[in-house]
């Protein structure tokens, strides 16, 4: 195969993007593996090899497992909100009216609000006595006494769930809504000839063609959900208790806090294959079925 | 009517937070009414002008600001150079490059937290707010790789080809005629990478330690953290630091949904 030098320019064109990537994901990424065979306390001047001991250590200890749990009760939760919820958006948003461009960039604002104002505000929206929330549902008569929604080891979940849901409603709703334009109109009116009703041009329709998107976004949540740190840091720290911590806010927790850095690595290791696995299925086997 | 209410249903805390943000302090502690009795500028009068060394809140302000447009300069040239490469190479568009850089945005990041760390300490980028620079660009520069990777391929080929014959070099070709073609997608790449920069949080909270480089979520969440809250200055600056957000992305919104889906919806 000849390579021309046209091509080689174009080759190079990439090169300041491959040198960062290599520097900020590449290397970190190979040093995270090494460290978690160390034994390294904060500021790093001393280190011994313990091999496999991280990883023994949190495999035999129950609070790695618990964290395992609730983040993975903290992604499903998420994903199923965030693909259901924008699914319906996008179709109510995919109507041909004035104003329609005003309202699918007023739904963005949730997504693009930063994280640290909207974790603020939330915390005093939900407290107790002061906050409109609670005030909400007691004078709709929904709740006789005061709920400290975060500060609740039953309730600050749930509730961090749908807080975390309505920030990322709009990736997904954008994602289908895009799809759903894709979608010839033609193939709806083949269906209206054949006399199908709305919800079964919904049914028969809109719900295969968008598979390959619902796929995608569905892909793209379960792994930013399960690497969520910030919003639940400044919402709760993982508390009550360690009700919210999650595997990201342990691996801060143990990394910057209790300063054992080689055991944050290894939980690092394992959120990296773990993911890794998920992307491999992902590529290898859903997106070639899809073409 | 159905769409505006479900619009209202979703960025009503907005419009409750901006209105409480002139609350005065009692009405902020009980429960008020949703619009404020008695609006006052005192929340950002404190946060603004009641200047401490360690709540220097317009300071982390200038910070964030000087971050996230130096972010988004060099991601321009950064991606807008990889985008390009990508859109007019088959064999790149096609392969397993656009895949892998949408890898790189469902990477995990937080298990980049202890290497960056120890890189950075090392490095001397350690409360250095061109560490801050480095790491961001390098997040966002993936995702604007990929967002105008579709505004390039809109650019007609024949219109490069016919530069190519006026004797100009791909370089050239580059910078004449196909970056000011693409400055729709490059106005909203930059938009991107100055958003993402601007709220960022968790690389913020390990690389930045003084008081005087903390940039405007960093120095917010440090407030939440005092033993006694001030909820009214706290609203207006979450006020502050959503505002350029939100006035810097209502104008490009529109290129910035087709360039996000564009790209989707071919994968």
């Amino acid at each position: 195969m000849k390579i021309r030098k046209n091509e080689i320019q174009q080759y190079l064109f990439l090169l300041p993007v491959v040198i960062i990537i290599l520097i900020i994901f590449a290397y970190p990424y190979v040093r995270t593996f090494i460290y978690s065979f160390y034994d390294i306390s904060f500021g790093g001047t001393e280190s011994n090899y313990i091999g496999f001991k991280n990883f023994s250590y949190l495999l035999s200890n129950s609070f790695f497992w618990e964290s395992l749990g609730k983040s993975l009760y903290w992604t499903l939760g998420n994903l199923i909100i965030q693909l259901v919820v924008p699914l319906m958006l996008a179709i109510l948003l995919n109507a041909n009216m004035r104003g329609i461009h005003l309202a699918r960039s007023l739904v963005m604002l949730p997504w693009i609000a930063p994280t640290v104002a909207v974790a603020v505000c939330m915390r005093w929206m939900f407290l107790p006595k002061i906050g409109i929330i609670n005030e909400i549902f007691s004078s709709i008569g929904l709740m006789s006494k005061q709920i400290h929604f975060l500060g609740n080891s039953s309730t600050a979940m749930p509730v961090l769930i749908l807080l975390n849901s309505w920030k990322f409603l709009p990736f997904g709703t954008l994602l289908i809504l895009a799809a759903l334009q894709a979608i010839p109109t033609s193939v709806f009116e083949a269906a209206e000839v054949d006399g199908a009703t709305g919800f079964q041009k919904f049914q028969y329709v809109t719900f295969p063609l968008l598979g390959s998107m619902i796929w995608f976004v569905g892909f793209l949540a379960f792994a930013w959900n399960f690497n969520t740190f910030d919003f639940i840091w400044l919402t709760t720290q993982g508390g009550p208790g360690n009700t919210t911590q999650t595997l990201p806010v342990l691996i801060y927790r143990t990394a910057f806090k209790t300063f054992r850095l080689g055991e944050a690595s290894a939980i690092s290791v394992f959120i990296a294959i773990f993911l890794i696995i998920l992307g491999f299925f992902y590529f290898s086997y859903i997106t070639p079925k899809e073409k | 009517m159905v769409i505006i209410a479900v619009i209202f249903l979703i960025i009503w805390p907005f419009l409750y937070i901006f209105v409480s943000s002139f609350k005065p302090l009692k009405e902020i502690m009980s429960r008020a009414s949703f619009f404020p009795v008695n609006s006052t500028m005192k929340n950002y009068q404190t946060l603004l002008f009641a200047r401490t060394p360690v709540r220097d809140f317009p300071r982390f302000l200038l910070n964030s600001f000087y971050v996230s447009v130096i972010t988004a300069l060099f991601t321009l040239v950064i991606s807008s150079l990889s985008g390009y490469g990508i859109a007019r190479n088959r064999r790149l568009r096609s392969g397993l490059v656009s895949k892998f850089l949408l890898f790189i945005y469902v990477f995990p990041t937080v298990v980049l937290l202890v290497p960056i760390y120890k890189l950075f300490t090392n490095l001397r980028l350690y409360d250095n707010m061109l560490g801050l620079v480095i790491i961001y660009t390098a997040l966002v520069s993936p995702f604007c790789t990929w967002l105008l990777v579709s505004f390039f391929e809109n650019i007609p080929k024949e219109l490069e080809e016919s530069a190519g014959i006026d004797g100009a070099g791909t370089f050239t070709t580059f910078t004449r005629i196909v970056i000011p073609l693409a400055a729709p997608g490059l106005v909203t790449a930059g938009a991107y990478s100055f958003i993402t920069a601007w709220g960022e949080y968790m690389f913020a909270l390990i690389l930045i330690s003084s008081n005087l480089k903390k940039t405007g979520p960093l120095g917010l969440a440090t407030f939440t953290a005092e033993q006694y809250i001030e909820w009214g200055p706290l609203l207006a600056g979450s006020i502050l630091i959503m505002l350029p957000v939100f006035i810097l992305f209502m104008p490009v919104s529109g290129y910035f949904i087709k360039g996000f889906t564009a790209g989707a919806v071919k994968e």
